[in-house]
């Protein structure tokens, strides 16, 4: 007689715009592991989903349960997030182009918000154009600003009234970021409770204080694109498990999620408080709409091909979002669309040095090559100081932060290192002079002899072997003028890297990464810093 | 077949067709009155009170549509204020006591741009229903236009060449093949031609077209409507020979061009070659990306376990025959299964 085997699996489903990615956790050899894991164009529908898992589990997973995985899959408790179903776009109108609506564009950017036009009184069109434009746009909200705090600008009042004129009744928020003293003026033109009134984003023409407006539109945002159902999203889910992971290790964890059509970046501290931003029109898709795009990713990645190949390529990869790079040009040109748009996520808001970095969505996540990814963080985040990386390569993150809080932490402590794979730990500097040492570095592993030191000069990057589950403590010693992020009272730090599929990247190219203007010159240096990090990658794994 | 074309209306205009009405391309739905400009009145002046006081007398909110001879301010004792034309009043300054109004023009037509029936009329937008097919593409630019069909090339895979627009070409939408120049596309313009079809087009070439319109325009050197639509993808791409047989049996039939949102309607058609995601071996397929982007052929084994590209990305993948003779492995996320129409 044969007993009878069963076990329990869980579903970690993480429906994207374009992809879907999931995951089946079960118990292996008396713990808890990912067992399977499979990502395909989210058109396919769930049915082609659970087939690829079943056929992995199959024939991998414990054959005294052969022929049972469809049916356990079946009734397997299903964790689901998925990314909401709209973009949020928003009009900004404002008194001045370069005052009060530089800084209201630029608030609404950074909040995540695709900005759909900005009108200003002094943007050259006429006050039909303006009026026109306006009632030609379909927007979520409206973000008014104008008039410094000390005064009542009527042209500001003006500004109110041609979105009074040009929006429906119930046609989106209204969101007053002007003096504070026409705030009711303001609120008048509406019906009741159409408009919220934040801080003056310029309150003076010398100063600019988007962080209260920033704050509010963010959580305009989330209100507008998350209708649904608030738990299971995306932009909610993925910092919740951040801010866990922060908490549980008491970490400094940033994560940044570049998706098909949006972006998130979620920043956790050491006590589980985590600041999230939703960037709607940020992903892969969105390089398209970035002005001047093709040069720059031209520029970073001679490898793509030509400014013309590569406008093709970022118009393809809007256009058709759920298919994949082929070619190695496409890779090439794609890799570097990533690092530019995650570096437009840092752009007016710089985090500061945190322990850890996390990589998630399959462009980074799913890097053929872990040294791609680990570049695409370093090149597109700058973490300046000493950094642990990883990638949330079976796209878990997502899932498990729909689970209730006590099952979210449970969850990661029960699934441990599989939660994330480490790439390595890099040391980035800023500052120094060219071909100048940027820092020297001593890596003393346990049970190896005396090190001899890496010398690692300003505009250099080198790899070096750590593999994963191995421990080095480090002796960094600064070059002249070189900075890691923080003061420092001695000569020489010390602090400890954790390996992975990279390895140890001492990075001192700078931040940001200057290239030289010389095309020749520039195709020479991204060369080798390409294959510095793919060959020295390739020997650490 | 039918399919729904949607118009949205502005605030303020006023809809002059109902549930059932048939409409053509050219037909007005709906107008609207644009402003002209601006208009400072006189407010506080007229009531014989103070700037800042007025402000408390006004009746009209900023963001209003005033007919001439609405009120606009009143004392309450007599003296008002009225609106000196149909305008929308924009604001009021309480430090010189005057309104800003901007007048309303006369009435502008709102288009359907396309032939059909009104399938419902609400404030925000007019819905039709189209009899004939919808292609919708990947890309594309300009305006809304209208025209017969017309076959700009004989062979899917041929570039349309300026040479092939004549005056023949005039007031018709035109259906290239891989790609045009932005010199093809300057002649198109120049010879009156509506839109054109193409199956691929490159980026910088499209770009190009469109600043140098843009400055044209600028200087007043444009007129009438264009618009392209590009329906496989960009670069030098292909249009898929079923779609392009399905245009060349519909050659002449009215149809309306959508550029900016990539739509096209065809009058009185079929409907056009179904594609659908995740092929199945035997199916006949047209891939996405380079370096097959555009080509058909048929799937003929799907990979057990995920295949690495070129580019190194590992994916479900397929073995493909295409039509030129090339047989490669390609992802089945960069394929689509081409529906037969007698399937």
């Amino acid at each position: 007689m044969t007993a009878s085997v069963s076990t329990e699996l869980a579903l970690l489903v993480d429906v994207g715009s374009a992809w879907a990615k999931a995951g089946v956790v079960g118990r292996a050899r008396g713990r808890w592991r990912i067992v399977a894991h499979a990502s395909q164009p989210t058109s396919w529908g769930a049915t082609e989903l659970r087939r690829q898992l079943v056929e992995q589990l199959e024939a991998s997973g414990d054959p005294r349960l052969a022929g049972r995985y469809e049916g356990l899959l079946s009734t397997a408790n299903r964790i689901e997030c998925h990314t909401a179903r709209q973009v949020g776009r928003l009009a900004v109108i404002a008194v001045s182009r370069e005052l009060s609506g530089g800084a209201a564009r630029r608030a609404a950017e950074a909040a995540g918000w695709e900005v759909a036009d900005v009108v200003t009184l002094d943007d050259g069109r006429s006050l039909a154009e303006r009026l026109a434009l306006l009632q030609s746009i379909e927007v979520d909200a409206w973000l008014l600003a104008g008039s410094f705090d000390d005064a009542s600008s009527p042209r500001a009042l003006e500004a109110a009234g041609l979105v009074a004129a040009a929006r429906p009744v119930d046609g989106g928020a209204v969101v007053w970021a002007g003096s504070a003293r026409l705030a009711d003026q303001v609120a008048a033109l509406f019906e009741p409770g159409a408009v919220a009134a934040v801080g003056n984003a310029r309150p003076t023409p010398h100063r600019e204080e988007g962080g209260e407006l920033r704050e509010h539109l963010q959580g305009l945002l989330r209100d507008t694109v998350a209708q649904e159902d608030q738990a299971h999203l995306s932009a909610a889910t993925l910092p919740r498990a951040v801010s866990a992971i922060a908490a549980a290790g008491t970490l400094r964890v940033l994560a940044v999620d570049l998706g098909a059509r949006g972006a998130i970046r979620a920043l956790a501290e050491p006590d589980g408080t985590v600041a999230s931003r939703l960037h709607s029109s940020g992903g892969l898709a969105g390089i398209a709409r970035v002005a001047g795009a093709a040069g720059r990713v031209a520029r970073q990645a001679p490898d793509a091909g030509d400014e013309a190949a590569v406008a093709d390529l970022m118009q393809t990869i809007r256009a058709r979002p759920e298919t994949l790079p082929q070619t190695v040009e496409d890779v090439a040109g794609l890799q570097a669309a990533a690092r530019i748009l995650l570096a437009a996520m840092f752009d007016d808001d710089p985090v500061g040095p945190v322990d850890l970095l996390i990589g998630a969505g399959r462009s980074i996540a799913g890097a053929p090559k872990p040294a791609q990814a680990a570049r695409m963080l370093l090149d597109g985040v700058r973490p300046i100081g000493v950094t642990q990386l990883a990638v949330d390569s079976a796209s878990i993150l997502g899932p498990l932060g729909s689970l209730p809080d006590g099952e979210l932490t449970e969850g990661i402590e029960l699934l441990g290192d599989d939660v994330l794979t480490a790439l390595g730990t890099s040391v980035v500097t800023r500052g120094g002079s060219p071909g100048q040492l940027a820092m020297r570095v001593t890596v003393h592993r346990a049970g190896w002899p005396t090190p001899v030191p890496d010398d690692v000069r300003v505009g250099q990057v080198q790899v070096v072997p750590l593999a994963r589950g191995q421990e080095a403590e480090l002796v960094i010693e600064l070059g002249p003028g070189v900075g890691l992020g923080a003061s420092r009272r001695s000569p020489r730090i010390t602090a400890r890297a954790m390996g992975g599929s990279v390895g140890l990247i001492l990075d001192a190219r700078g931040a940001p990464i200057p290239l030289p203007r010389r095309a020749d010159d520039r195709r020479v240096v991204l060369a080798g810093w390409r294959d510095a990090f793919e060959r020295e990658g390739e020997a650490g794994r | 077949m039918s399919v729904i074309h949607r118009v949205r209306l502005p605030v303020g205009a006023s809809t002059l067709v109902e549930n059932g009405h048939r409409v053509e391309p050219a037909e007005v739905l709906a107008t609207r009155r644009a402003v002209e400009g601006g208009v400072t009145v006189q407010v506080a002046a007229r009531l014989r009170r103070g700037p800042a006081e007025a402000a408390g007398l006004l009746e009209a909110r900023p963001g209003a549509f005033l007919a001439a001879g609405d009120r606009l301010a009143a004392d309450g004792r007599g003296r008002e204020v009225l609106a000196p034309m149909a305008c929308v009043f924009l604001g009021y300054d309480a430090d010189d006591g005057t309104a800003l109004v901007a007048p309303l023009g006369g009435e502008q037509p709102i288009l359907g741009h396309v032939r059909g029936e009104i399938e419902s009329v609400t404030r925000d937008a007019i819905e039709i229903r189209v009899a004939g097919a919808l292609v919708a593409g990947v890309g594309g630019s300009g305006n809304a236009v209208h025209g017969g069909l017309l076959m700009g090339v004989r062979d899917p895979a041929e570039e349309l060449r300026a040479g092939a627009i004549d005056v023949g070409a005039t007031g018709r939408i035109v259906v290239g093949g891989s790609r045009a120049s932005a010199e093809t596309l300057t002649r198109a313009r120049a010879m009156g031609v509506a839109g054109i079809v193409l199956g691929g087009a490159l980026e910088k070439e499209l770009s190009d077209f469109q600043a140098t319109q843009a400055r044209r325009r600028e200087m007043g050197g444009v007129a009438g409507d264009f618009a392209v639509v590009v329906v496989e993808g960009y670069g030098k791409v292909g249009m898929d020979a079923q779609l392009f047989e399905w245009f060349r049996a519909h050659a002449g039939h009215m149809a309306s061009l959508f550029g900016d949102a990539a739509r096209l309607y065809v009058y009185d058609a079929d409907p056009p070659p179904a594609r659908r995601v995740l092929p199945r071996p035997g199916n006949r397929v047209v891939a996405y990306r380079r370096p097959y982007a555009g080509v058909a052929g048929e799937l003929q084994r799907v990979l057990d376990g995920p295949y690495a590209t070129p580019g190194g990305v590992a994916a479900r993948s397929g073995i493909v025959r295409f039509d030129d003779g090339r047989t490669a492995v390609v992802p089945l996320a960069n394929l689509s299964a081409l529906e037969r129409r007698d399937a």
